[in-house]
């Protein structure tokens, strides 16, 4: 007997090809957002629903990534304000002498993502969304309603960040042995 | 671009091919491209870094949710929909069974029904006279005005469904032509009407309802009987009920 073969809608496989393509970095980018795997399964889910129900407004395909980061970031907020999980924010004074100081080789990704994972919000949100977005600091300006120049700040900060909490304590640790 | 801003800019974005900045890169005598460099490598550990590893069967349980979503919607508008198909039945079941039960009840379909056990009044021949047509009226409480049309060969006092009806045949060109008269019976037009076999006339009076019909008769003769009898009843100075 041959196989029943149904013709997929043009809109399933649209969906289809973009949860195929972008759910690994929806994925991750979520994790950033939440720092918790779980929530980001969550949110990954339904900001595609989401996606599903309004897939008509997406115009063209280069512009699927910035759009389901955006729909990510608004679940979140939505997940943020219907649970207030509670979230301390680190100190967000950058010691600004190491601003030009040249990066060093940073370590293994365990040490940096825990650093990572200590970021403020307000650093690692645009930090993520360029990172694995690939989007532009005006791009992230445009989709977080900022002005570019404090999209490149906090995209600035958040590297210097890093560096100093790489080559702060761990990087001692480091030495010692 | 000098070097303060290169590095500003490469410390913002590293991976931009701003062709200012790969210009300085390419030119700067003062370690930006050394810096460059170091920056790239530390994007790639940021990178590497920031690369999570995805739960296993993400995108399928994601296809998964929303084929289920999308399944569930499917039926619930299917049984939205099959709801208002049997509503729509239901409404054309009820429309149907109240049109059938007024078309039952309707003076043309109680004439007809009334006719099989009066059959035998249609092969009689022998005129009947003025004082028993009257008399048959009487019994119905009625009176005619006008003379009785000619070849009266049957006149009973008769229920038509509910109706107290005086039944007349009139024989004209050899062709028995029914009439039952209703009186009090009221109706607001003159129908014409085919019906198992009889042809016929309901007639709007200003004192009740004339059914005239016949089977095969022509129209001249039922049109002639009609307005005889209209004329009987109503006076033939009386205007027409539901005509201008």
């Amino acid at each position: 007997m041959a196989p029943v073969v149904k013709d997929v809608n043009p809109k399933q496989r649209q969906y289809e090809a973009m949860v195929r393509a972008l759910s690994a970095d929806l994925y991750r980018y979520a994790f950033w957002l939440s720092r918790s795997e779980t929530v980001a399964q969550d949110l990954v889910q339904e900001t595609f629903l989401r996606a599903w129900k309004n897939l008509d407004t997406l115009r063209d395909a280069e512009s699927a990534k910035p759009w389901l980061f955006t729909i990510l970031r608004r679940e979140n907020a939505r997940l943020y304000e219907r649970k207030r999980f509670d979230t301390v924010e680190l100190d967000d004074t950058v010691a600004e002498d190491a601003a030009f100081a040249s990066p060093e080789r940073s370590g293994d990704a365990a040490q940096v993502r825990e650093a990572i994972l200590r970021l403020p919000e307000k650093y690692r949100d645009p930090l993520a969304m360029q990172v694995l977005g690939g989007m532009t600091g005006d791009e992230i300006a445009e989709r977080t309603g900022q002005q570019p120049g404090a999209v490149t700040t906090q995209l600035f900060r958040a590297r210097q960040r890093l560096k100093d909490l790489l080559g702060g304590p761990a990087a001692a640790e480091r030495s010692r042995k | 671009m000098n070097c303060l801003d290169f590095r500003r800019r490469i410390g913002a974005e590293p991976r931009s091919r701003d062709p200012d900045l790969i210009a300085h890169r390419d030119t700067c005598k003062d370690g930006c491209a050394a810096f460059w460099q170091r920056a790239q490598r530390f994007e790639d550990d940021l990178e590497a870094a920031m690369a999570v590893p995805v739960p296993e069967g993400l995108a399928d349980r994601i296809l998964l949710a929303q084929a289920t979503g999308e399944r569930r919607g499917q039926v619930v508008r299917r049984r939205a929909w099959m709801a208002m198909a049997a509503s729509l039945l239901i409404a054309f079941m009820g429309a149907g069974m109240f049109w059938r039960h007024a078309d039952l009840n309707s003076l043309p379909a109680l004439a007809v029904a009334h006719m099989p056990g009066e059959l035998d009044a249609l092969n009689l021949t022998r005129p009947m006279t003025d004082a028993q047509v009257e008399a048959g009226f009487r019994g119905r409480s009625a009176t005619l005005k006008g003379p009785a049309p000619a070849g009266v060969t049957y006149v009973h006092d008769c229920m038509v469904g509910t109706h107290a009806a005086v039944h007349l045949v009139t024989r004209m060109n050899d062709e028995p032509v029914v009439a039952l008269y209703m009186p009090g019976t009221m109706s607001d037009a003159t129908i014409d009407f085919h019906r198992d076999g009889w042809d016929g006339r309901q007639i709007a009076l200003s004192g009740g309802t004339l059914v005239v019909m016949a089977q095969g008769a022509s129209r001249q003769t039922m049109d002639a009987v009609a307005r005889g009898w209209r004329n009987a009843i109503e006076g033939s100075g009386a205007p027409v009920v539901g005509r201008i």
